[in-house]
């Protein structure tokens, strides 16, 4: 879990977003590849045609050249032609109504403008013009005259260039008129406006935008024509730097918010400053089709998006909804309720988990019903050590207080009671002595008939278990004392018993065969824990309680006790010195104390 | 006895170096590569005296044959007369839009003949409306000491009076014509060789086969 930078308390939440986050990132990488694709190919696509749109511009401009050019040689053929210019004097105004009807029949097509036609003489004087005077001031006439120099001192056939006409564009074209080839008798001067007309038959062949302009990017820009709408096209102008001529490679313009891929080309005009050509074409037009794909690839993706969200959805509530179902079993089996089963209807690994979580209540539900009776056959610290440790046949050695109380005359006294009675007593006072004892932390080895075998020091070592099974059987004492009192009470005849404590290094461990098994301690230092108790019924002792010398020894700080004498002891050479509590109202010595222990090497120091 | 004075005058512009002729022989080549130049029109006008009277010379013609003027070049004295017969099947409507003589000869047929005089010095250049390819030249001079270059590209003077004048040697492909000024004197003959550079030749070849006219 600390692998996660994000914890989700649901394990349905978690599937999504990684679901999610994952075919998001794939469809977003796919869609943005895409879509850089597209605008990279669009541009590139765009820049190629601006460039060919260049190509075809110029080359319609010179069509437009030969096409005069042609027009004027068959001109300068015609008979009347001649003939006006044969006159003396010269008929202007019919010359120049005849320049008209040229004019007229040299439109380039049905929506050109037409052309406007000039006529010099061979020393370059005008003669007629197709235009009236006051439109085309004489000044306009330098163009004509300078390319008709530039033709006559080469010699060409044919001279052409681009110049202003009465302030608009044109490209001009002047033809010898010869009478015959190659005696130049006089000059045609044609000129062609490039004018919106002209831009718009350029878009219309290219889809290109044009738009011409002089000194651009200068205060004193002039739009000449364009096809874009008067505000755009001043927008391109002003992001024309000055002086920055005709540039290689195209650029992207923002024109009223929309890129436009832009190529400026530059057109060389007759002694002024060159025209600058703006080529353009909208990026997201070009963009259209690989729109409406994108768009598909959104949809798509949002779809499988939604579809990928929805499955998710139902994986997880299949997963996580029989967790839930689990986790609230586990919570309550926790609590002990081993009642519920899960059902599961699934042949998958979570049916096999309902199963083997079946089977694990009901396991726990045996161990526990085994458990509970355990630690009512055996005390609860053997339960423990019976739970806790391998079940193993043997033992070990160690130092054990062993206590044993015994009750007095307690076979004359179930001869005179009824057995369900004698039951009860006997519980009554095993209950009350037990309690006491696993208060001192005792351990009850077992009850034989009205006896007890208590332990202190095992199964859990305890340094002060010989102290505390002297402060236990104290406390039997006193309460054996009350138990009397309720007896009495109830008219009931009164107990009395007999203790025993030995300490002495024993085996302890669990004895029995392999289907049961006791937790138990044995070895010659419990016989004298039971002699001991024997030994009390002697009214020459004069004690319920009697204390054997490895007890008194074991204690840090021994308690005030009474030297009872010596006894013999089965198996042992030495006598074993034998102690009784100091009784009650017992303050004097006549007996030595515990601290005047005889200094024989205490069995365990 | 013949005297070769001055070889070679290559100066376009009016000489000062005067030379002492009576009967002058002129040979023009190209300053290219030293060819022959024919139809090149040579004439000495004089600037000590005035020009002797002319007696009115017969019509001078130029046929139309084959669709083509002939001669190419002509140089006559000015008053004179040409005629314009018409040796061709199909009809001519040759015109001249040149200062000197402005003129036309709306649609003539075949064994026609037109005469024009003219009357002004200067070149003209004679075209047809109905063949762009028919070109013709009239040279009309203020002087009666003229000739035109042969195939070899010799032209003789008629014999000049003593006295100073300018020679012209006109070429139809020559940018300008070559002046020079020379002095003739009695019983002195001489040869003079000019070169002028020419222009490519211009004309129209005739489609299919046409006329081939080089130089």
């Amino acid at each position: 879990m600390r692998l996660y930078p994000f914890q989700f308390r649901r394990f349905s939440t978690r599937l999504i977003c990684l679901l999610l986050g994952l075919l998001a990132a794939v469809f977003a990488a796919v869609y943005l590849l895409i879509a850089q694709a597209n605008k990279r190919n669009a541009i590139e696509h765009i820049d190629q045609n601006l460039k060919i749109g260049a190509r075809i511009f110029r080359q319609n401009l010179r069509e437009r050249i030969d096409y005069l050019s042609g027009n004027a040689k068959v001109m300068s053929n015609d008979f009347q032609i001649r003939k006006l210019i044969m006159q003396d004097p010269l008929d202007r105004e019919t010359l120049r109504s005849n320049l008209n009807s040229y004019a007229d029949r040299l439109r380039f097509n049905a929506n050109a403008s037409p052309p406007v036609i000039t006529l010099f003489s061979a020393e370059r004087e005008i003669i007629a013009m197709s235009v009236r005077e006051t439109t085309l001031g004489e000044e306009n006439v330098n163009p004509f005259q300078y390319l008709i120099r530039l033709a006559a001192t080469a010699d060409m056939e044919q001279a052409s260039g681009y110049s202003y006409l009465a302030g608009k564009l044109h490209v001009l074209v002047v033809v010898p008129l010869y009478a015959p080839y190659p005696n130049v008798a006089g000059w045609f001067g044609l000129a062609y406006p490039i004018d919106t007309a002209f831009a718009q038959a350029i878009k219309n062949t290219t889809l290109l935008e044009l738009t011409f302009a002089s000194n651009p990017g200068e205060p004193n820009h002039r739009i000449l024509s364009t096809t874009l709408p008067a505000d755009m096209a001043r927008e391109v102008l002003a992001a024309k730097l000055p002086g920055n001529g005709a540039a290689r490679d195209s650029e992207i313009l923002n024109l009223a918010g929309e890129p436009y891929v832009t190529l400026f080309e530059s057109l060389e005009m007759l002694g002024e400053e060159p025209v600058t050509i703006a080529l353009q074409r909208s990026l997201l037009a070009e963009l259209a089709p690989a729109k409406a794909l994108e768009q598909t690839v959104l949809i798509i993706s949002l779809a499988a998006l939604a579809a990928a969200a929805m499955a998710a959805l139902w994986i997880a509530r299949g997963v996580s909804q029989p967790l839930q179902q689990l986790a609230g079993h586990t919570k309550r089996v926790a609590t002990g309720d081993y009642t519920q089963r899960l059902t599961l209807k699934r042949g998958d690994e979570l049916g096999q988990l309902a199963t083997a979580f079946n089977h694990m209540t009901a396991g726990l539900a045996e161990r526990d019903k085994v458990r509970d009776l355990l630690g009512k056959v055996v005390s609860p610290e053997i339960a423990t050590q019976l739970l806790h440790s391998d079940l193993q046949l043997g033992g070990e050695e160690r130092e054990v207080t062993i206590l044993f109380c015994d009750l007095r005359d307690f076979t004359g006294m179930s001869e005179k009671m009824a057995p369900t009675e004698l039951l009860t007593l006997l519980n009554r006072y095993l209950d009350r002595m037990s309690t006491v004892i696993e208060k001192h932390g005792g351990v009850i080895d077992k009850y034989i008939g009205d006896a007890i075998m208590a332990l202190f020091g095992a199964p859990v070592a305890d340094p002060l278990a010989a102290s505390k099974a002297i402060a236990a059987s104290r406390e039997m004492a006193q309460a054996l004392n009350t138990f009397n009192r309720e007896l009495v009470a109830e008219g009931r005849p009164t107990l009395a018993f007999g203790i025993g404590i030995n300490t002495a290094r024993v085996v302890a461990g669990n004895m029995g065969s392999k289907t049961r098994l006791n937790y138990t301690v044995i070895g010659d230092g419990v016989n004298l824990a039971s002699r001991l108790e024997n030994l009390t019924k002697d009214p020459a002792y004069d004690t319920p309680i009697i204390v054997s010398e490895a007890t008194l020894r074991a204690i840090q700080d021994p308690p005030p006790a009474r030297v009872l004498g010596e006894v013999k002891v089965r198996g042992k050479a030495e006598p074993v010195r034998i102690y009784a509590l100091r009784a009650k109202g017992e303050s004097t010595p006549p007996y030595p104390m515990v601290t005047d222990l005889p200094p024989t090497p205490a069995v365990n120091g | 006895m013949r005297q070769l004075l001055l070889p070679f005058i290559v100066a376009s512009l009016l000489s000062t170096a005067a030379l002492a002729v009576d009967t002058v022989k002129v040979v023009v080549r190209t300053t290219l590569d030293g060819k022959p130049v024919a139809d090149a029109v040579v004439s000495a006008v004089p600037l000590d005296h005035a020009l002797p009277p002319t007696a009115p010379e017969a019509a001078i013609e130029i046929e139309q044959k084959d669709q083509e003027f002939r001669p190419y070049v002509t140089a006559l004295q000015v008053g004179a007369t040409v005629n314009f017969p018409n040796h061709d099947t199909v009809q001519h409507h040759i015109y001249s839009l040149s200062k000197p003589k402005r003129f036309e000869i709306p649609l003539y047929k075949s064994g026609a003949s037109e005469s024009v005089v003219f009357d002004q010095p200067g070149i003209i250049t004679i075209g047809c409306n109905i063949h762009d390819w028919m070109l013709a030249y009239i040279v009309v001079l203020p002087t009666p000491f003229f000739a035109k270059t042969d195939a070899t590209g010799a032209a003789a003077l008629p014999p000049l009076p003593p006295g100073r004048y300018r020679l012209e040697i006109w070429h139809p492909r020559a940018a300008t014509p070559l002046i020079q000024e020379i002095v003739s004197a009695p019983e002195k003959a001489a040869t003079l060789e000019f070169s002028v550079a020419l222009k490519p030749d211009k004309r129209i070849r005739r489609a299919p086969s046409g006329k081939a006219t080089d130089y």
